[in-house]
């Protein structure tokens, strides 16, 4: 009986240590989370309301669903997810194949060249996404590139910033900064994996390659999951890169992608609650796909 | 045009950015004021204390410092502010949360959109009809909306055509084009002689040249009509200069290329631009980008369609925002801003502006060094161009709901898309925009 219940009030205090050591996290997150996305909530089922020619205070009134249906109905809105679909197609492969090449060819190549490796690849990353953009559009423009120049002399004449390049020139952008930093994700993964298991695998007679692709990779999948997830979530808030590629081109336009929408929407629109109907819209969208993901990589993972 | 701020916009976190933006925007409105034109002129003689300015205008701090000096019951706090677009997205925001500042800076073309919208205090209950009235009646117009003047002019930049001499020589045209058919005709011939260049760009990103040269062509876009906008983007005349530029386009005598960029600047420093349809206040922009190139430009009047006419591009005004508390304040000191002598010699070098006051513009010619221009008057040609701007054209009261579908409708250009069609699609989206934010509009 006295046992019982000092284990209890054991854990009662040690409720309560967890309390107060989680409750500083919990209130930022509720105010800097929580709280912005109920009001983001509101905003998104409210609308403003001029009359006649205007001049007097709009009114806000209850508009429902009608900010969604408005986003959802926007054929600006449509082919900017289209886009960001068409997006996602070439990047998450792209990005994900070469980070895992380079990660399986560090993890072979000799002690000292990795840390060599390492850095440079991650490198990019280090770049700040608004610095790295800058730069790309600089090397994109005609007539300002060096690349460009080189091409056209060597008998190629491209514009990476004409309506069919366009895409694949941000989708390199990204591939540029996000690569280096998946790959030291996947090379720690990969250190993990037991010795004794590729050890076993070269007695058996596998090769580099096939120890590489039978033994390594399934072994490291749990962290291409976690790759995955966390890169479905950042195309989702692609901005940086299209919008200065906007001041560069207008292929690109104001409302070039969904989060562009959006900014366009609540800064020159002035209409804060399309705005927060289309952010929330995203949100949601991230979040089925977050679900999508995880349920899959876990499913994957069992024998 | 940096928007580093907005990187973080995404998902959910988009919901908090919005909501910190408006967090405060709870309704703060002022009782629509009645009073007389200039009835309370008197208050603004005696009146004092700390006020706000919020501008984007180049050099403007010696102009605060010098209005400070000369009325020290007043105190005038300067901040700088972006220009263009974020520029006014911090103004929205502030007037939405609460604490814009008591004097904001707008141009012509956003004024419609923040005084439908309530928020901004009419200069007219400070200023009265014989003040105003020194204003040139066109630019009195742009300001003016539902009876009452919402802010004082401060420049008039008419639209004005830039051109390479040398360049233009070389293809035997030793004038500039008086007319829009000379104009064509001239591109042809500075090809044929010079294949790389053109004698224009067609700006995708900013519609605000294409509509001034839709107004000069006699377009009406917005107006008034009773209770009702009349929105009306697809007029003849607007029609005449699509189809004019789209030719132009087509056969490749003008380049699409975006306004300020990289690729523009190259192009006139390699001298593959023959020549800019801009504004008085291009000049500047022009002399910081040609080294190298001086002598060789001048300015001529915008080649017109037969008769001379002529319209405005950008130009900035004053206004006194609703959440103001020092309005007699506010409309003191951009009365002097505007119109004083003082304000424009303390401000020493004002660039190319073609300032709206009588007699002002004077003071910023002799401040203009015009090497460049091999020393052509180039202000009188500001003059003559300033004098022919056309009447009659409005600003609507949310011009954003046009130049985005606009600009993304010319940004379609390069893949088959027609300057007709942005103008058709632009139509639709304005109309569609304005009837759901619940005014009433005929279009």
């Amino acid at each position: 009986m006295r046992r019982t219940a000092r284990t209890s009030a054991r854990r009662e205090s040690g409720g309560r240590a967890a309390a107060l050591f989680l409750a500083p996290f919990m209130v930022l997150f509720a105010l800097t989370m929580i709280a912005p996305i109920m009001y983001a909530l509101v905003l998104s089922l409210l609308a403003e309301k001029k009359s006649g020619l205007g001049f007097a205070p709009a009114a806000t009134v209850f508009a429902g669903l009608g900010n969604y249906a408005a986003v959802l109905g926007s054929q600006t809105f449509l082919d900017g997810l289209a886009r960001l679909g068409a997006y996602c197609l070439m990047y998450i492969p792209v990005m994900i194949g070469l980070a895992l090449v380079l990660a399986l060819l560090m993890d072979t190549a000799v002690a000292r060249a990795r840390k060599v490796f390492q850095l440079v690849l991650f490198l990019p990353h280090a770049v700040p996404g608004i610095i790295a953009a800058i730069v790309w559009v600089y090397l994109y423009t005609p007539s300002v590139s060096p690349i460009v120049e080189v091409l056209s002399n060597g008998g190629i004449a491209v514009d990476f910033l004409d309506a069919h390049l366009v895409l694949p020139a941000i989708v390199n952008v990204s591939v540029w900064e996000w690569t280096g930093y998946n790959v030291v994700i996947l090379f720690t993964a990969l250190q993990a994996v037991p010795r004794e298991t590729i050890e076993a695998a070269t007695v058996d007679g596998a090769g580099g390659l096939r120890t590489a692709l039978s033994i390594k990779v399934p072994l490291v999948s749990s962290a291409i999951g976690v790759i995955a997830l966390f890169t479905i979530i950042g195309t989702l808030q692609l901005f940086t890169e299209p919008t200065m590629m906007h001041t560069a081109t207008s292929s690109v336009t104001s409302t070039y992608v969904p989060n562009m929408w959006a900014y366009d929407a609540a800064f020159n629109q002035h209409n804060l609650n399309q705005a927060a109907a289309a952010s929330l819209i995203l949100a949601v969208l991230a979040a089925a796909l977050s679900f999508i993901v995880t349920r899959w990589t876990s499913r994957s993972q069992k024998p | 045009m940096i928007k580093v701020r907005a990187k973080m916009l995404g998902g959910a976190m988009a919901a908090a950015v919005v909501l910190a933006l408006a967090a405060c925007g709870s309704g703060t409105s002022t009782a629509g004021s009645t009073t007389e034109d200039g009835a309370q002129a008197s208050a603004m003689a005696s009146a004092s204390g700390n006020i706000t300015f919020w501008s984007s205008v180049a050099n403007m701090k010696p102009v605060v410092d010098a209005f400070n000096q000369s009325h020290p019951n007043i105190k005038v706090n300067y901040e700088v502010t972006p220009s263009a677009a974020p520029g006014y997205a911090k103004l929205s925001t502030a007037l939405q949360a609460g604490n814009a500042p008591d004097v904001a800076t707008i141009e012509y073309y956003r004024l419609p959109g923040y005084a439908s919208n309530g928020d901004l205090q009419p200069i007219s209950d400070y200023i009265g009809q014989a003040d105003l009235g020194k204003f040139s009646g066109q630019v009195r117009g742009l300001v003016s909306l539902g009876g009452k003047s919402w802010a004082l002019p401060y420049d008039a930049p008419p639209m004005v055509f830039y051109y390479r001499k040398d360049l233009l020589a070389d293809a035997g045209v030793s004038t500039a084009p008086a007319t829009w058919q000379e104009f064509e005709a001239d591109a042809r011939k500075l090809k044929s002689v010079h294949p790389d260049a053109y004698l224009a760009s067609f700006y995708p990103d900013d519609p605000s040249t294409f509509a001034g040269l839709a107004w000069q062509a006699g377009a009406k876009w917005f107006s008034t009509e009773g209770d009702s906008w009349n929105v009306n983007l697809g007029d003849a005349a607007t029609q005449k200069v699509a189809g004019f530029w789209q030719k132009l386009i087509d056969d490749k005598l003008v380049k699409v290329e975006q306004s300020f960029s990289d690729q523009w600047s190259q192009d006139l420093q390699k001298s593959t631009m023959a020549g800019v349809v801009g504004a008085s206040w291009s000049a500047t922009g022009i002399v910081s980008r040609t080294k190298g190139q001086e002598g060789k430009w001048a300015v001529a009047e915008l080649p017109n369609w037969g008769t001379p006419a002529d319209s405005m591009l950008g130009g900035s005004t004053f206004a006194i925002t609703k959440t103001s508390k020092n309005p007699a304040a506010a409309a003191a000191f951009i009365q002097w801003m505007t119109t004083s002598p003082d304000a424009i010699k303390a401000r020493g070098n004002v660039g190319s502006a073609w300032l709206a006051y009588p007699g002002l513009s004077d003071i910023a010619k002799a401040n203009f060094s015009t090497a460049p221009f091999g020393g052509q008057d180039i202000f009188s040609v500001f003059q003559k161009a300033s004098s022919t701007v056309s009447d009659g054209w409005n600003w609507g009261p949310k011009i954003t709901a046009t130049y985005t579908p606009l600009a993304d409708g010319f940004g379609r250009l390069a893949t088959g898309g027609t300057i007709s069609e942005a103008i058709n699609s632009a139509q639709t989206a304005t109309v569609s925009d304005l009837k759901n934010s619940g005014l009433s509009v005929k279009g």
